[in-house]
């Protein structure tokens, strides 16, 4: 039951947008993010589209994973459009139900917002789908790095990361193991009022915590034998590298920022 | 050994099971009404500092898997950071019942921002969605996590190891 488990939603593949550093990549969707909000007329918007559009058949992501990830938002989706829909005053009012009205301003608004949500989740997502866990990771350690100075501890934080990504389908098969031994002890986990339920975990939680507290230190004795000192002097075995595709994807979305600006002053 | 190989050790470890707990429990981890058992592990800064961020780490992960999108990710694991290291803090203290007083901030903390964030976002009333996550961190705390923290402060030997 415990199986099917996926953190991220890392798809595989060899394209330009999964070769990409994965700095650039952060990088870029914060800019995309923030160029979202410069829009202020529906036709900005169809750059924003050819740009996702583009990205989309570039990565070779089938268009099921982009929908699946907006599954998660449809609620808060549906709400901020019917917000928007009914208590925007102004322009030509078109429908009216009891004291609900729907005014061309509030539909316009409406659609403006969806839209924007919908790009949002759509740009971040590409990012996770093209992107492995661990090289985000390295990716934010490397941006979190100037940090350090101030007393940011970037590299432990991504090193711990990484460690806690690599153990939890191992921690999650334990997990089922337990209950299951548990279970097989006459142990109950699925009835009772929350209080009790809560209570009913304890066989289940105190042997996951030793056994997990047990690899720690195991883990910990192997990383000290083969001369673990963290961040200072540490080289890579993949390094990172901002190289010629960076470049190209890093002048493309500088264009589509520029359109964009430049598209707050036409007429339409 | 090495006292900070061995904090991001343990510190990632404990990332590890709060997010196992949670998402096995998936049920009852997220939402307006939850019990996130997985809360019962915040009163571990009160012996260690290193589970501050191993807590954070594991807030992280475990709402990227489930939850309500990039919003969870962000204001969960920032409540969780911030109750951390006050339970850190109140374990520092000479207080005269701190050990009762250390599952304290999660609840509280969680209830305000939590409680805000489903307002917010999924707009369920403000005060019902905190007293609801309020009462569901308390049950994690004190049912479960306060006896763990009792059971662990008598015992030198676990203080000792997970020091």
């Amino acid at each position: 039951m415990l199986k099917n488990i996926t953190i991220g939603q890392y798809i595989p593949g060899d394209t330009f947008i999964h070769r990409l550093d994965p700095r650039v990549k952060i990088i870029l969707s914060i800019i995309f993010i923030i160029s979202l909000f410069i829009i202020t007329k529906f036709s900005g918007y169809v750059f924003i589209l050819l740009f996702i559009l583009g990205s989309i058949c570039i990565s070779k992501i089938p268009l099921g994973y982009i929908f699946k990830g907006l599954k998660p938002i449809l609620v808060i989706l549906i709400l901020t459009v019917g917000l928007n829909i009914f208590f925007t005053p102004g322009g030509i009012l078109l429908a009216s139900i009891g004291p609900l009205k729907i005014t061309s301003n509030g539909v316009r608004l409406a659609l403006f917002m969806g839209l924007r949500l919908i790009f949002l989740i759509v740009g971040t997502s590409l990012l996770t789908l093209t992107t492995s866990p661990i090289a985000l990771t390295d990716g934010i350690e490397s941006l979190l790095n100037p940090f350090r100075r101030i007393g940011m501890p970037a590299h432990e934080l991504a090193m711990m990361m990484t460690i806690a990504l690599r153990f939890i389908p191992t921690l999650l098969e334990e997990t089922d193991k337990i209950m299951k031994a548990q279970i097989a002890r006459g142990a109950d986990f699925e009835s009772g009022n929350l209080m009790k339920r809560a209570k009913n975990l304890i066989p289940l939680l105190v042997p996951l915590f030793i056994s997990a507290f047990r690899r720690a230190d195991e883990l910990a004795v192997a990383m000290e034998a083969r001369c673990y000192r963290g961040g200072i002097n540490r080289t890579k075995l993949k390094q990172l590298k901002v190289t010629t595709i960076d470049y190209i994807a890093i002048l493309v979305t500088s264009i589509l920022v520029i359109i964009l600006i430049w598209n707050r002053f036409w007429p339409w | 050994m090495n006292r900070r190989t061995k904090k991001i050790v343990y510190g990632a470890l404990i990332a590890a099971v709060y997010a196992v707990v949670t998402v096995a429990l998936a049920p009852i981890s997220y939402g307006q009404i939850q019990v996130r058992v997985a809360e019962a592990l915040t009163i571990m800064p009160f012996f260690s500092s290193y589970s501050i961020f191993g807590l954070f780490v594991g807030c992280i992960i475990a709402n990227m898997i489930g939850g309500n999108g990039i919003f969870d990710v962000v204001f969960g694991s920032l409540a969780t950071l911030i109750s951390a290291v006050i339970t850190y803090y109140i374990g520092k203290s000479n207080l005269r019942y701190k050990r009762y007083l250390a599952p304290l901030p999660p609840v509280i903390i969680n209830a305000v921002i939590i409680g805000i964030e489903l307002n917010v976002v999924f707009n369920l009333p403000l005060v019902a969605s905190m007293l609801w996550v309020g009462l569901g961190e308390m049950i994690a705390c004190y049912v479960l996590g306060l006896p763990l923290l009792l059971y662990i402060d008598k015992n030198e030997k676990i203080k000792e190891m997970i020091r």
